[in-house]
C-alpha cells in the first residue's frame, strides 16, 4: 500500500486528454448541435403544479400558428410539477414555442404532498424488524446511546446539456443521437419505438454534455423524438428546456435518516435501530440511502420506507443512496465519539474492519494535519476551524464488453468501444491502455467511442466503464503487438519470442525496426483484433476505497461555512492518466461539497411547484467555492487491475464537511444544506443548552 | 381540495424565461415604436429597420442583418426577437457556444462583443450589429490556438467539455483585461460561468499559466 506524491501513474502518466482540442475550439458536436434540414421541434405540455387538473386550453389557437403540426392532450391530470399532459411538434423552434402559448392550457391546482415529514409514516407504525429486540438488547448494554434524525435533501442533476434525443427515421432504418450514458440502451429505446431491430438503428453519442446518472434509456425525450420522426418521415429533435431539466429529468432523493446507537465504553459499535425515509415522486420507490454501512455497526435493526410527493421522480445520481447515507452515518460516528469524549479518527480507526481504508485514514491524517484537530467548538475567535473525515467504499466486480484493435500498414492504431465518454475520459483510458499494452506513442492513435455500430460496452453506471473495458483493451492490444512482432519476426527469420516494442521500435538485440516500417509488412487492408475476455489483464481487483479529510472554517456571527481544504485519498486500483483520474477526483468532490452547502430543490409548500428551477436560484458550487483539493491516487497493490473511478470520490465529502463544522461550532447540523441559517440554528441551540 | 384556483400556464410548463422575456419586449417595443413612427408619415406597413434619437427600430417580422462574426460578415434574414445564442448556433452554424440556463446564469453562451465577454443568451441579434463578435471557432486559426486553448489542453481544464467555450472565450475576455491576473482575479472573473462537472481546479491552473504573471 502506498501513494506517490506526483500521483505517477502507469500507463501514459502526462499525456493530455484525446478530445480536449475538439472540446475548447468548439468543434466537438453533442446531440444538441446538430440542426438537419426540415428538423421538426416537438416536446411536451406539462403540468404547472404539484397537482393539477386540466381545466382547459385551446387547441385549434395551437394548431393555426404557422407551422405547428400536432398538438395532443394525453392526460388530464398531473401529478407532479413537469407532469408530461401532451405534446406538441412543429416545423422550427419558433413555432413550436408559439404554440405552446397560444395552447393557453388552464390547471386548477389541487393538494400537493410536499413536506415529507408530514407524508411518512410514524415509526411506532412501521412494521418492526425482526432483530428489534437483539437491537433493544444492544443499545441497553450500551455505555453510550446517540438519538439523533439526519436529513438529506433532493439534489438535481442538472446535466449541462439536457436531455435530448433528435431522430430520423428512413423507413427501413434510422440514425438517432442523444444525449446519453448508454449507447445500446437508447438505441435498443429507439429501435423498440421505430419497430426496428435494433441493428438497423445507427446510434451516435460521440460528445454528451454530463450525466451523472440520469441519463440511461431512451427517456421521454427520445420517445417521443422516434415516434414523431417515424409518422412525418423527417428528422426530429426533443431537447429539454432548463426548467423542464430541473422538474423531469430525476434527482437524487431527500432522505430522513433516525438513528439510535450504542458502544460501549472503549468506543466498539454495538447497533442500535435505524430507520430511514427516502423521499421520491408520486409513485414508485428508489430513495434508498446506504445508511448504516462500512463501519462494524454491530446489531442494526433497520427500515426504509419510500415518502411520495408531488414532485419530480428520482433517477440514478452519481453514487446513488451513498453520499445521503455516509452524511448520516459519519455525523452519527463523530456525535458518538463527542460522547464518548474519544477522538474521531481514532473511533473510526477502532470500527473500520477494512485494512486498506485504515491505512489510508492514517496517511491522510498526516497530510491534512490532524493533529493541529482542537476539540469540538473550542477554537478562538468567530471565524472557527474545524476537521473532519469520512470513508466511502465500492466494490468491483468484472462484466462484458468488447474492444476491438485496428492495425493499418501506414501505422496508424485504432481502438474501437461503443460504449460513451461521458466526461469521465473513457475515450483517452481506452486509447492508453492499447498504447501502454503496445509500446507505442500516441501519435500512431486514433479512438473511436460512443457509436452504436462499434463493438458492444457497458453504459457508464455503477463506475463499471473503465473496469469493464481496460482488460479487453489490453487483450485485444496484446493480440496487435503479437502479430506486428510475429511479421517482423518473418522479416528477420528470427523467434518472435526475442522481439520486444518501446516508444515505436522492435527490437531484437541490436537489431531495431520502426512500428511504420513493420506495418509495411501487412498485406491485408488492416489487420482487427477483438477480445471480449478479462483473461489475464483482471488481476487481484481491490475495492475502490475512498477517504476523505476536509477543514473547513465558519463564520460564527454570519454562520456561512467555507470549505478550505480537502485531502482525497482514493484507491483506483491502477490508475491509467493522470489527468483524467485526479480531474474526476477533484470535480467529485466539488460536486459533493454543493451538495452539502449549498443544492437544494425547494418546493413551494402548498402548489408543489419548484420554486428553484433554473440555476441561479437552484445554486451549485462556482469558482468562488472552490477548496484546495489534494487528490491521492492510492495504489494498494503494484499489480491490480483498473477499478472504479467515477462514483466513489463524491461520497464521503458532505459527510466529512459535516463533520467539520461539527468541529469548528462545537454543535452538529443535522440537516443538508449546511446553510447559514442552520449554523446560527445549530449555534444557538447549544448556547442554549439544547445540544 | 383546498387552495383551488385556476391559473394560466405559460409557455413551456410556466414561468418566464428571461430568454422569453426579451424576445416578448423586443418584439412588443418594435411594433409599438414603429406604430409611433410610421403614423402620420406613410400609410404602407414599415419593412425594415427605422432608425430614429440613434435607436434602431425593428418591425416585428423577420429583417435581414448583417452579423459580423470571426471576422466575417455574415448575412442573416432573423426575428427581431432572436437572440444573438439562437442565431450563432441555428443559422450560422457556429455551435460551439452552448445554450445551458438560457438566462444568464451559466456562462456557457459567452462571445466576445466588440472585445468585450457577454452573455449571448441575453442579447438580440439586432443588437449587435455593427459590432464585431467573435466566438469560440473565432479564437482558433486552424491549427493555431489561442494561448488560452492550448493551457486549457495542457492542464486537462475540461471533463464533458460543454461548459468549457463559455470558459475559454471568458478567459480570453479575462487576460485582456487583467493581463497579469492573479489566482483571485482569476476565481473572480470566471464566477459567472458553472462547470457541472467541477473541474476548475483544472481551469483554474490552465488560466493562471495562460496569464503573463503565471496567476500566482
Amino acid at each position: 500500500m502506498s501513494y506517490r506524491e506526483d500521483n505517477h501513474v502507469a500507463y501514459e502518466n502526462e499525456a493530455v486528454r484525446l478530445d480536449i482540442r475538439e472540446k475548447v475550439t468548439g468543434k466537438a458536436k453533442y446531440t444538441t448541435d446538430y440542426y438537419p434540414k426540415d428538423m421538426l421541434w416537438a416536446g411536451y405540455i406539462r403540468c404547472p403544479y404539484g397537482v393539477g387538473q386540466l381545466r382547459s386550453f385551446d387547441k385549434d389557437a395551437a394548431l393555426k400558428v404557422p407551422g405547428v403540426l400536432e398538438v395532443e392532450i394525453t392526460k388530464r391530470e398531473g401529478a407532479y410539477a413537469g407532469d408530461r399532459m401532451g405534446h406538441i411538434c412543429a416545423e422550427s423552434r419558433q413555432a413550436y414555442e408559439a404554440g405552446l402559448a397560444a395552447l393557453n392550457a388552464q390547471f386548477r391546482s389541487g393538494f400537493a404532498k410536499t413536506d415529507p415529514k408530514m407524508e411518512m409514516t410514524p415509526l411506532d407504525q412501521i412494521q418492526q424488524p425482526d432483530n428489534l429486540p437483539q437491537a433493544n438488547k444492544v443499545l441497553e448494554d450500551a455505555a453510550v446511546v446517540v438519538e439523533a434524525t439526519y436529513q438529506t435533501q433532493v439534489q438535481t442533476h442538472c446535466c449541462l446539456e439536457p436531455h435530448i434525443g433528435m431522430v430520423d427515421f428512413k423507413g427501413d432504418h434510422a440514425t438517432a443521437w442523444g444525449s446519453t450514458q448508454g449507447t445500446f440502451s437508447f438505441r435498443n429505446d429507439l429501435a423498440g419505438t421505430l419497430g426496428l431491430n435494433n441493428s438497423d438503428v445507427e446510434f451516435h453519442c460521440e460528445y454528451i454534455g454530463g450525466g451523472f446518472g440520469s441519463k440511461f434509456g431512451a427517456g421521454a425525450e427520445g420517445t417521443l423524438a422516434a415516434q414523431m420522426s417515424k409518422k412525418y418521415k423527417r428528422p426530429c429533435r426533443v431537447g429539454l428546456s432548463r426548467k423542464e431539466e430541473q422538474l423531469d429529468s430525476g434527482n437524487r432523493p431527500g432522505s430522513i435518516q433516525m438513528a439510535k446507537i450504542g458502544a460501549t465504553k472503549d468506543g466498539k459499535l454495538l447497533g442500535g435501530r435505524v430507520h430511514i425515509a427516502g423521499v421520491v415522486g408520486p409513485t414508485g420507490g428508489g430513495g434508498g440511502a446506504r445508511n448504516p454501512s462500512r463501519y462494524n455497526f454491530g446489531t442494526v435493526a433497520t427500515t426504509h420506507e419510500d415518502v411520495h410527493l408531488n414532485a419530480g421522480y428520482p433517477r440514478a445520481m452519481r453514487a446513488p443512496g451513498h453520499p445521503q447515507g455516509v452524511f448520516g452515518v459519519e455525523m452519527m460516528m463523530e456525535e458518538l465519539a463527542a460522547k464518548l469524549g474519544m477522538d474521531p479518527l481514532e473511533f473510526r480507526l477502532k470500527n473500520d474492519p477494512h485494512e486498506n481504508r485504515r491505512e489510508m485514514l492514517k496517511v491522510g491524517a498526516e497530510m491534512i494535519g490532524w493533529n493541529r484537530r482542537k476539540p469540538n467548538g473550542s477554537s478562538e475567535g468567530p471565524i472557527k476551524r474545524g476537521l473532519g473525515v469520512a470513508v466511502a467504499d465500492w466494490g468491483n466486480g468484472p462484466g462484458g464488453a468488447t474492444v476491438t484493435v485496428e492495425v493499418y500498414p501506414d501505422g496508424t492504431v485504432v481502438a474501437l468501444s461503443g460504449s460513451q465518454d461521458i466526461g469521465t475520459g473513457f475515450r483517452t483510458m481506452l486509447g492508453d491502455c492499447v498504447l501502454h499494452q503496445m509500446g507505442l506513442p500516441r501519435k500512431f492513435l486514433k479512438v473511436k467511442v460512443g457509436n452504436s455500430t462499434l463493438p458492444p460496452g457497458p453504459a457508464s453506471g455503477g463506475s463499471v466503464t473503465s473496469r469493464f473495458v481496460a482488460p479487453k483493451a489490453l487483450g485485444a492490444a496484446d493480440q496487435a503487438r503479437q502479430a506486428i512482432l510475429k511479421l517482423v519476426a518473418q522479416e528477420w527469420q528470427t523467434d518472435a519470442a526475442g522481439l520486444s516494442i518501446a516508444d515505436g521500435v522492435i527490437r531484437n538485440g541490436s537489431r531495431e525496426m520502426a512500428w511504420q516500417q513493420a506495418c509495411r509488412l501487412i498485406t491485408d487492408d488492416r489487420l482487427t483484433f477483438s477480445s471480449s475476455e478479462d483473461g489475464a489483464f483482471r488481476t487481484r481487483p481491490t475495492d475502490s476505497d475512498a477517504v476523505q479529510f476536509v477543514e473547513v472554517e465558519v463564520d460564527t456571527e454570519t454562520g456561512i461555512v467555507r470549505v478550505i481544504k480537502v485531502v482525497a485519498l482514493q484507491d483506483v486500483g491502477q490508475p491509467v492518466n493522470r489527468h483524467t483520474v485526479e480531474n474526476q477526483i477533484t470535480g467529485a468532490v466539488i460536486q459533493g461539497l454543493s451538495f452539502a452547502l449549498f443544492e437544494d430543490r425547494t418546493l413551494d409548500p402548498t402548489l408543489g411547484a419548484m420554486v428553484n428551477a433554473d440555476m441561479e436560484y437552484y445554486k451549485i458550487a462556482g469558482p468562488a467555492d472552490v477548496p484546495k483539493i489534494v487528490p491521492v491516487l492510492w495504489i494498494s497493490r503494484d499489480d491490480v487491475s483498473v477499478n472504479s473511478l467515477g462514483e466513489p470520490p463524491v461520497i464521503p465529502t458532505p459527510g466529512a464537511i459535516g463533520c467539520a463544522v461539527f468541529n469548528a461550532i462545537g454543535a452538529p447540523v443535522r440537516q443538508m444544506p449546511i446553510t447559514p441559517a442552520r449554523v446560527l440554528e445549530a449555534i444557538a441551540g447549544m448556547e442554549g443548552g439544547r445540544a | 381540495m383546498k387552495d383551488q384556483r385556476d391559473t394560466p400556464v405559460t409557455p413551456a410548463g410556466g414561468g418566464f424565461s428571461r430568454r422569453g422575456f426579451i424576445k416578448g419586449v423586443g418584439g412588443a417595443v418594435g411594433v409599438a415604436a414603429l406604430g409611433t413612427v410610421a403614423r402620420g408619415q406613410d400609410e404602407k406597413e414599415p419593412t425594415g429597420p427605422i432608425k430614429r434619437g440613434g435607436l434602431t427600430i425593428y418591425p416585428a417580422k423577420d429583417v435581414d442583418i448583417t452579423l459580423n462574426i470571426n471576422g466575417q460578415d455574415t448575412k442573416l434574414h432573423v426575428l427581431p426577437s432572436a437572440t444573438l445564442l439562437e442565431v450563432i448556433r441555428e443559422q450560422a452554424d457556429l455551435t460551439g457556444s452552448k445554450e445551458v440556463c438560457s438566462r444568464g446564469a451559466c456562462g456557457a453562451c459567452t462571445v466576445l462583443l466588440d472585445g468585450k465577454s457577454i452573455n449571448s443568451c441575453l442579447t438580440l441579434a439586432v443588437d449587435a450589429v455593427g459590432k464585431k463578435i467573435k466566438t469560440v471557432e473565432g479564437l482558433s486559426d486552424g491549427d493555431k490556438l489561442d494561448p488560452v486553448q492550448q493551457a486549457f489542453i495542457d492542464h486537462d481544464a475540461c471533463q464533458c467539455g460543454y461548459c468549457i467555450p463559455g470558459f475559454v472565450v471568458r478567459s480570453r475576455a479575462l487576460l485582456d483585461e487583467f493581463p497579469n491576473a492573479d489566482s483571485q482575479q482569476i476565481r473572480e472573473g470566471l464566477s459567472g460561468n458553472i462547470c457541472r462537472c467541477a473541474a476548475y481546479v483544472r481551469i483554474f491552473e490552465a488560466v493562471g499559466s495562460a496569464a503573463k504573471g503565471g496567476g500566482a
